[in-house]
């Protein structure tokens, strides 16, 4: 025991009490080891559940119309580099001879409901911003979105002042997912069609999804179908199953 | 009882142990939620100073099962760790505390000093009050690394509400990383810290459950470092060295009812 990396007489006086630091380190790992790894107690659901509720207050407000997203000039776009993500199997696209021409559906608390085809959302006031892309993963990735603000498809629909969420629902397997209003009428939330100067591919949500730069990536439904203007929140697909509800950056 | 005195107030003792308690999850779960992109590049860019890029943290280093369990643990718990860390900061300002913990006139020397007698160069240890200079400054740097990373954990949570603040720190990818950073430089402290408390100070412990401490067996008495007069003097280094007990003792408390040995 003697002489390991001490002076002999420190050693031999210390040997014993090494051997108890040892043991007494091991055991606090093994303490700490049995906790890790694990989703943790199912009795603190409560607790992170109310951490939620708490954080959403905070979020929303935090939320400023006037907070922009600016991707940093010296960003490179990412291009086709930029990650592709759905739920189905395969990638989603939309079939025209079983299902029709695709449409746009405006509905829910609206006075002026619509179904819009690609070519007539083409047709509306165009806006092209160049947004830096925050993943719930942590990573994050630069893109060129061209698309119809959803404040003026909005207008165009009557919102009614009883709509306090809104629902973006898709034709990826069941994918939604609803937002608090505030985020939809953001001026940098938008029906997004192109992407990088093409219109949308379908790896990347065609034929149109919607996009804000002020609500991580899982909120922003692709392959999109119907936008529902609502007075309750209507939960998501990675919200229902433990991702926070209202993901805003 | 009559050896012991108080050393640490009630207040301190738990915010101590609240905080270790957060910050181990805080950790943790920081950790798992990196594992779901561990790397720094935004997605077609490289990042200059991260080598570990693509390698995941071990599981069982993590906390939260998966990235939306970790992301739940870490946004309740960092309400646990800030308010806790108010508590303890308005504390020690109104009490007092502060003064043991600000860096001193002198402190730079006194930290050369201790790390010369932590290395064996010197031989008697440095004088001291409630802590010694390395603590002073590693209890001092904990709250500026605790805030360096709530900040910057701040501008990557809100990077759009919080822009001008992301900005300031380099932008998303940067601030994440001085997350990272800060992350690593709080598990560096703590690391120490135990370290130090179970290799040169163990009568720490009881001071900071119960509050008391006995000055008969503080470091600076033991002439105590790492590993070294950790049960206190009993004979002087001149004299043959005692031979170890045979078996370790029952506890890891010194019995209360052992006479104090010798006063340097």
């Amino acid at each position: 025991m003697s002489g390991l990396w001490l002076p002999r007489h420190a050693a031999e006086r210390a040997g014993l009490d090494r051997r108890r630091f040892l043991a007494a380190g091991a055991g606090t790992l093994a303490v700490a080891a049995l906790g890790c790894g694990s989703e943790g107690p199912k009795s603190a659901e409560g607790l992170l559940r109310a951490g939620e509720r708490l954080n959403e207050r905070v979020e929303r407000a935090l939320f400023r119309h006037n907070a922009m997203n600016h991707a940093p000039r010296r960003a490179v776009n990412t291009g086709l580099r930029f990650p592709s993500y759905f739920v189905s199997p395969r990638v989603p696209v939309w079939n025209e001879a079983a299902r029709g021409v695709w449409r746009l559906e405006i509905g829910g608390l609206v006075r002026r409901p619509a179904r819009l085809t690609l070519g007539e959302l083409t047709e509306l006031p165009r806006t092209e911003l160049r947004l830096e892309h925050f993943c719930v993963e942590g990573w994050s990735a630069v893109a060129v979105r061209t698309g119809v603000l959803l404040h003026e498809l909005a207008r165009r629909a009557d919102v009614s002042p009883d709509a306090r969420y809104v629902d973006f629902a898709s034709f990826d397997d069941d994918y939604h997912e609803s937002w608090d209003i505030e985020s939809a009428l953001h001026p940098q939330t938008m029906i997004v069609y192109g992407q990088d100067g093409r219109m949308l591919d379908p790896a990347y949500g065609a034929p149109a999804r919607v996009y804000s730069p002020v609500k991580l990536g899982y909120k922003n439904t692709k392959y999109l179908t119907r936008i529902t203007f609502l007075a309750e929140r209507n939960g998501g697909y990675w919200s229902d199953v433990g991702y926070e509800w209202y993901g805003g950056v | 009882m009559a050896e012991t005195e108080k050393r640490h107030h009630l207040v301190v003792r738990i915010t101590h142990w609240v905080n270790a308690l957060a910050l181990a999850i805080m950790v943790a779960s920081g950790l798992r939620i990196f594992n779901a992109y561990p790397a720094f590049a935004r997605k077609g860019e490289t990042f200059c100073c991260y080598p570990f890029a693509g390698d995941m943290i071990p599981n069982w280093l993590t906390f939260g099962g998966w990235l939306a369990g970790a992301r739940n643990w870490h946004f309740a718990t960092m309400w646990l760790l800030v308010v806790n860390a108010l508590v303890y900061l308005g504390f020690i300002y109104l009490h007092g505390e502060w003064r043991d913990l600000v860096p001193r006139r002198g402190q730079v020397r006194g930290v050369w000093e201790m790390v010369r007698f932590y290395v064996g160069r010197g031989k008697t240890h440095p004088h001291q009050g409630k802590h010694n200079a390395l603590q002073r400054l590693a209890y001092f740097s904990l709250p500026i690394v605790g805030a360096a990373s709530v900040i910057s954990g701040l501008a990557i949570w809100k990077p759009v509400q919080l822009a001008p603040l992301t900005w300031a720190l380099g932008g998303f990818v940067w601030a994440r990383y001085w997350h990272f950073l800060a992350m690593l430089g709080l598990v560096a402290l703590t690391f120490g810290h135990v370290f130090m408390v179970f290799a040169v100070d163990p009568y720490s412990m009881r001071a900071i459950i119960t509050g008391r401490y006995n000055p008969a067996r503080s470091p600076e008495r033991r002439n105590a470092r790492p590993f070294v007069h950790l049960r206190g003097p009993r004979v002087e280094p001149s004299a043959a060295p005692a031979p170890a007990p045979p078996s370790p003792p029952p506890s890891d408390q010194p019995p209360p009812s052992k006479p104090p040995e010798g006063t340097p």
